[in-house]
């Protein structure tokens, strides 16, 4: 029974960390399409952006709110701290994430398209910095009372590292969200994604090393944690793999490749998604509150286990089963309807 | 207390507004999904031309509204962890897992196959794309399922018992079953097909009234009034048993539905007070309009009750709900709207049977055609007052005797929750102006009657290889 209180909740942690995952990659794509369309120079391009889109940021939403019901089950706790700590980062990521879906719906039948584009764009980089703001908030900690309820104030996530972390999450996004572009489109949009790319690597490595090295400075509970072995041959090897990867990353945009630099790309994201995960292990809020004291009864995890961990496969079945069905280039701004 | 500086109210607020708002949306596509599933099932059957442009016609006005319910509904979610966190903590093993089913069953699967069933239709063989279509119903009404499984839990709480201010599941599925959950699924999923049936028969009315397409959508008004036919007296018949339920289990809402003050003993008859001005002052009402011995035919078709039906004079102030008035007008409202759609749905027959329904003469029937463009909001209407009476009603609990709404918010400062509350007024507002702006602006340019079909022997672009497809996807959604 012991092992079970304890695995009961690292294997709800995986499952989140592989939701939030899928989340940060999938809509990912989506807010920094969003984000560039901002810079896009005429409406038939901006079309082609949102048609890019129009299938699939629907499904890419869902696993945030997939995510959200489940650490509602699984760490009823760290919900309500979390969310309580993070109330107005969260609701400008909510009022960002629904400014950009009514664009779509909108802008197909609208004759005055400026105002929904701009909905799309600022809604887009709203959700991508409160998400932002909200990842930087959660890695540096929650204050907490003994019970574990929220004692801080309505701000305390406003910081130069939580900005440090938006910005960089903002940049990785316009990454992602370029080598998309690279992967759906053809001619001088996928030319000027091109560029963006490879302005987006050297911004979001900029970003990323400054904050691998603030913060080790910054915490020393994490710094402890990253220069004891084993975890510190993880963390030697991390740096190493990921140089690699914006190595070959940049080989890819260099050689014009339509595939590699998305794929090298999600593979940054994952890198740098492991780092984290292991920064924040065994805790859900850094060293505040360990998973094994936010995690619901063990009934209750094995209750989820039972209704969502087995539809897992069958989920990503049918999500890789439409980006099949809807492979391939887009070439006109149209949104399917006729 | 003051409301600007009271957090809790302010809290309530938010979750009220956002709520009233978010249903308008998840209403109408849970219920017209149903009716696509219909249209695209004929059209496959048949191979008439004309079913195929119904099915592409009415999800125009379909992918409308999922988008705004999608993002109108974010903010449900994460509201019990921002505004209602000690809520969140004590009942997150079973309420938070009911929402993560949510998402993963209902909301994932309908996302999942919502681009092919709008893009699709080129690209798949017919077959997979009407599977789509069955999915993204069969997701919406899912989702239907979990939310009102959740909220009857909170209604009727099971499965478990309160142990230091947390909620201790020892029965999940006792907890799913809870009492209220199976007539309270039966009536939602009822009153989302009947809003849609009267939205897509009040839209056919409003073009055969302008003498439009008549043809066409008398095509459409026939196919709701059959499925009506069914509906609109099943509806009627759940809700009374609801109502039968509420009686039972929850005694201070059926005192505020019926404003009732004063017990009445068992074996008595009590009034039913149509109209009523309640006066919670002074326990009483100020004014009310009665039928005599109306109560106990409402309740069990007799005059004399067979159970103490207690007033709310028997509890304190504090213990029962405050709004009397709005919850007394909300149910009448309901319930007379019920009623008005049933008769609507009786006289429209009767003419159908006189043959006063075919294409050539059913322009001639104004005031019908008026009446079914007159219904077609009463639906959304009935929905919110329904809740109004479903969750005011059942103040001040959150979880019925359990868990009181003042200790289920979280201790924010009421400037911080004022703020997004205003921020959800002006944005939900556009929101909704939006969409009947957008929504008549399609209604307006009307069907494309000159859409080619998709072809049914040609290979599509993609093939999707159904034989493997089919049985796996079901074979999951049965284990629920």
């Amino acid at each position: 029974m012991d092992a079970l209180l304890h695995f009961l909740p690292q294997v709800w942690f995986v499952i989140l960390a592989l939701f939030l995952f899928l989340y940060i990659m999938l809509d990912g794509f989506d807010l920094g399409v969003g984000i560039l369309s901002l810079t896009s120079s005429d409406e038939e391009r901006r079309g082609i952006l949102m048609t890019s889109l129009g299938n699939v940021w629907d499904a890419n939403e869902t696993w945030l709110v997939l995510m959200g019901g489940a650490l509602f089950g699984a760490f009823p706790l760290a919900y309500g701290t979390i969310l309580n700590a993070l109330y107005i980062p969260i609701f400008i990521m909510i009022f960002g994430l629904i400014f950009r879906a009514v664009a779509f719906e909108f802008r197909e039948h609208s004759s005055r398209k400026v105002f929904w584009n701009l909905a799309f764009g600022i809604g887009s980089f709203l959700a991508a910095l409160g998400q932002g703001f909200a990842l930087g908030a959660v890695i540096e900690g929650i204050p907490v009372d003994a019970a574990g309820h929220f004692v801080g104030s309505m701000w305390g996530w406003l910081d130069w590292r939580s900005l440090l972390v938006a910005l960089t999450l903002i940049q990785g996004y316009v990454l992602i969200g370029s080598t998309y572009l690279i992967l759906k489109t053809e001619g001088e949009l996928q030319k000027t994604h091109f560029r963006t790319a490879k302005l987006a690597t050297y911004t979001t490595l900029i970003g990323a090393l400054t904050i691998t090295i603030a913060t080790p400075i910054v915490y020393d509970t994490i710094r402890d944690r990253l220069f004891s072995p084993p975890l510190s041959y993880i963390f030697a090897a991390i740096p190493l793999v990921g140089i690699i990867l914006v190595w070959q990353l940049l080989k890819g945009l260099s050689a014009k490749n339509d595939r590699t630099p998305f794929i090298w790309t999600v593979l940054i994201f994952l890198l740098t998604f492991i780092g984290l995960g292991l920064i924040i292990f065994p805790y859900i809020i850094p060293n505040q509150i360990t998973i094994y004291q936010a995690a619901a009864a063990p009934s209750a995890l094995v209750f989820m286990i039972i209704f969502i961990g087995f539809l897992i496969p069958v989920m990503l079945f049918y999500n890789t089963y439409q980006y099949i069905v809807f492979r391939g280039k887009v070439v006109e701004s149209a949104y399917g309807e006729d | 207390m003051d409301f600007f500086h009271n957090t809790v109210a302010l809290s309530r607020s938010q979750f009220a507004l956002t709520a009233i708002f978010h249903m308008l949306w998840p209403v109408l596509t849970t219920g017209m999904g149903v009716y696509l599933v219909v249209i695209e099932g004929l059209w496959l059957r048949t191979r008439k031309l004309d079913y195929y442009h119904h099915a592409r016609f009415w999800s125009k006005l379909y992918v409308l509204n999922f988008g705004i319910g999608v993002a109108s509904g974010l903010p449900m979610e994460f509201q019990f962890g921002t505004n209602w966190a000690p809520f969140s903590e004590a009942v997150g093993d079973f309420f938070g897992s009911i929402l993560g089913f949510e998402g993963a069953m209902a909301f994932m699967l309908e996302a999942g196959f919502l681009g092919i069933m709008l893009f699709g239709w080129g690209r798949v063989h017919p077959v997979i794309h009407y599977f789509a279509t069955i999915m993204v119903a069969f997701g919406a009404n899912l989702s239907t399922f979990w939310i009102l499984v959740a909220n009857s839990w909170l209604q009727s709480p099971a499965g478990g018992e309160m142990v230091a201010g947390k909620f201790i599941v020892s029965d999940y599925f006792q907890a799913i079953l809870n009492p209220f959950m199976v007539r309270s699924v039966a009536h939602m999923f009822l009153a989302t097909l009947e809003t849609s049936l009267f939205v897509i028969g009040g839209i056919s009315a409003w073009y055969m009234l302008r003498d439009r397409h008549t043809a066409f959508f008398s095509l459409s008004l026939k196919i709701v009034l059959t499925i009506a036919i069914a509906v609109t007296p099943l509806q009627i018949y759940v809700g009374h048993l609801s109502a039968e339920q509420v009686a039972e289990r929850q005694p201070t809402k059926l005192a505020a539905i019926e404003a009732k003050w004063d017990t009445t003993p068992a074996g008595d008859t009590a009034p039913w007070s149509v109209l009523a001005i309640p006066d919670p002052d002074h326990g009483r009402n100020r004014w009310e309009l009665n039928i005599p011995q109306g109560l106990g035919y409402i309740l069990e078709f007799k005059p004399e009750l067979s159970h103490t039906i207690q007033g709310l004079n028997e509890w304190d102030a504090g213990d029962r709900p405050k709004m009397i008035s709005l919850i007394f007008y909300s149910f009448r409202i309901m319930s007379g709207i019920g009623f008005f759609l049933a008769g609507l749905m009786l006289i429209s027959v009767v003419q159908w049977l006189r043959g006063k329904l075919s294409p050539g003469t059913i322009t001639a029937q104004k005031w019908l055609l008026r009446a079914w463009l007159f219904s077609a909001p009463l639906g959304y209407l009935a929905v919110e007052t329904g809740w109004i009476v479903r969750c005011v009603g059942r103040q001040p609990w959150t979880m019925y005797g359990e868990i009181r709404t003042a200790d289920a918010a979280t201790n924010l400062p009421p400037s911080t929750v004022l703020g997004s509350l205003i921020a959800f007024s002006v944005v939900y507002t556009l929101l909704l102006l939006a969409t009947l702006y957008f929504g008549r602006r399609i209604i307006r340019t009307g069907p494309n009657l000159t859409l080619p079909a998709p072809d049914f022997d040609t290979h599509p672009a993609v093939d999707p290889t159904p034989t493997e497809f089919i049985p796996d996807q079901r074979a999951v959604e049965l284990r629920r």
